[in-house]
């Protein structure tokens, strides 16, 4: 397996957190606080271009531009480990840092037009990150520090049937980078063990991807809610309690619209949907409103959740 | 003397072009297809429309440049489903977005471009992403309670106690829109809009 750093990280903030999901950054705070990583967030950082560049508006060099400044900043902060929330920003940037290191072309490109226009300080050099070494996802984190989850766990969750589903732009994009599997997913199934439960593995569409879509869920809706219509009947065959994901992308596509696609389906769909780092915080006694952020979710978190109950000493 | 060649001279001249594009990470990969089908087996798109990513690999090879014309592609998922399980190291999944790269050099498929108007705009302006203003008829009328979240927003992050705020500071914001507007992003969104709004 991959180094996996637990110091000089660089939170990535995510669009789509602060704005839809903002107990997924609450909750990754108090999960790396109780687990001791070195962390920080930068206002100096902007977010990844992902649902521009996904919707074909920003070209790769409008986009590696933008990361270069970002990486930039990192390194400054001497915090070279970027550590993304949403499995856009972690593909996005990991992609970045391929490329400019990699082609000179564009990295040169980019250094130019830096210098021509006041922004030298901004400029990339060759290997100043590495894509594997420096470039991670929340869980890959988790990961690291896998064997100290169980120390901190307070709630007792195993009594929910637990089902997860792993954000295709963590899996499939860097598939030599990926933790836990590829084909058959496990990483977030291999977390939750961590806080004493058991998910149910493998399901139906496991691996398939939650139908998002990018600019499938705006334009072409009935495309996108098909294909996550399959998802939510595999889930809901396996009735499945709580879903849990990692990318804030999916963490809509599935909340915001249960409701409507179970009226497409003409089927009640009843699973709480929640963040790895959310889950974890959960059952490390986060609270529902300061830590999780249940107020951001449609449907919500009560629902299924109703009482929690300490974990036997 | 030169002569104009012909697409049908050395179709592979099209593949070339795509091996070269800055997005290709994967080298010469769109020349090791064999056509197996594993990406159209397991794409959504391909699933659920008549999106066909095998297809596009076969036309690529066959040097058919009018694929960018062709709506279908605008299907894909970006979920690199076919990137992750072809086993020669093919990215369907990059052609794809390379090709709509060329088309949009080409001002084709700015139809489509103009409903994002929104994020680019969020971008260039506040240094931040967002959905599109464009769409929250949509989803104020397909997610029951979400407006109602979205104008509580700064109380919800205030309880989190989110530290730094939600918007960039105006240097920030400041360099982020040289960034944008050296890398010619500016001009391409003023040209896409011109171009909506005249037919409009």
């Amino acid at each position: 397996m991959k180094q996996v750093p637990e110091k000089d990280i660089l939170l990535f903030r995510s669009c789509l957190v602060s704005v839809e999901y903002p107990g997924v950054e609450a909750s990754t705070k108090f999960v790396f606080d109780k687990l001791g990583i070195d962390y920080s967030i930068s206002e100096k950082q902007t977010c990844c271009t992902g649902l521009g560049h996904y919707s074909d508006v920003f070209s790769q060099l409008d986009t590696s531009a933008i990361g270069a400044r970002n990486f930039k900043i990192a390194r400054e902060l001497g915090r070279p480990n970027l550590v993304m929330m949403c499995a856009t920003c972690y593909a996005i940037n990991k992609k970045s840092v391929k490329l400019l290191n990699k082609k000179d072309d564009l990295r040169e490109e980019i250094n130019q037009l830096f210098d021509e226009n006041g922004l030298s300080h901004l400029k990339y050099e060759k290997d100043d990150l590495k894509p594997t070494e420096n470039i991670f996802h929340v869980v890959d984190i988790l990961y690291g520090k896998k064997d100290e989850i169980k120390d901190h766990i307070k709630y007792d969750l195993s009594d929910y049937t637990i089902a997860t589903h792993h954000g295709c732009h963590y899996c499939k994009v860097h598939y030599e980078d990926t933790i836990g599997g590829v084909r058959d997913p496990n990483i977030i199934d291999e977390l939750i063990e961590e806080c004493g439960c058991k998910t149910i593995g493998w399901y139906d569409h496991k691996r398939a991807t939650c139908g998002t879509g990018f600019r499938q869920r705006y334009s072409n809706p009935d495309l996108s809610f098909t294909a996550t219509a399959d998802k939510m009947n595999a889930i809901a065959d396996e009735d499945v309690d709580i879903l849990v994901h990692l990318c804030p992308n999916c963490h809509i596509q599935f909340d915001r619209y249960q409701h409507l696609i179970g009226e497409r389906e003409e089927r009640k769909f009843r699973a709480i949907h929640l963040n790895i780092a959310q889950f974890i915080a959960l059952a490390m006694g986060g609270d529902l409103d300061k830590v999780i952020g249940q107020k951001a979710h449609t449907v919500p978190i009560d629902s299924v959740i109703k009482e929690l109950k300490e974990v036997e000493k | 003397m030169t002569t104009q060649q012909k697409i049908s001279d050395s179709p592979i001249d099209f593949a070339e072009q795509i091996i070269q594009d800055v997005k290709n990470s994967k080298e010469d990969g769109v020349l090791k297809c064999v056509q197996c089908g594993m990406c159209t087996s397991t794409c959504p798109a391909a699933r659920h429309s008549d999106y066909n990513p095998r297809e596009i690999i076969e036309r690529v090879l066959d040097g058919d440049e009018s694929i960018i014309e062709d709506d279908n592609i605008w299907n894909c998922f970006y979920c690199y489903t076919c990137h992750s399980v072809c086993p020669v190291g093919n990215s369907v999944c990059e052609v794809n977005q390379i090709l709509k790269q060329f088309a949009i050099a080409h001002e084709i498929g700015y139809e489509k471009l103009y409903e994002y108007m929104g994020f680019a705009d969020s971008y260039f302006t506040a240094a931040i992403g967002a959905i599109p203003e464009i769409f929250f008829e949509d989803i104020d009328r397909d997610v029951p309670g979400w407006w109602d979240f979205r104008q509580h927003l700064d109380e919800i992050r205030d309880e989190l106690e989110l530290d730094p705020p939600l918007m960039p500071p105006n240097d920030v914001i400041d360099e982020v829109s040289t960034i944008l507007t050296i890398t010619g992003f500016k001009d391409k969104i003023e040209r896409i809009r011109d171009s909506q709004e005249v037919e409009q």
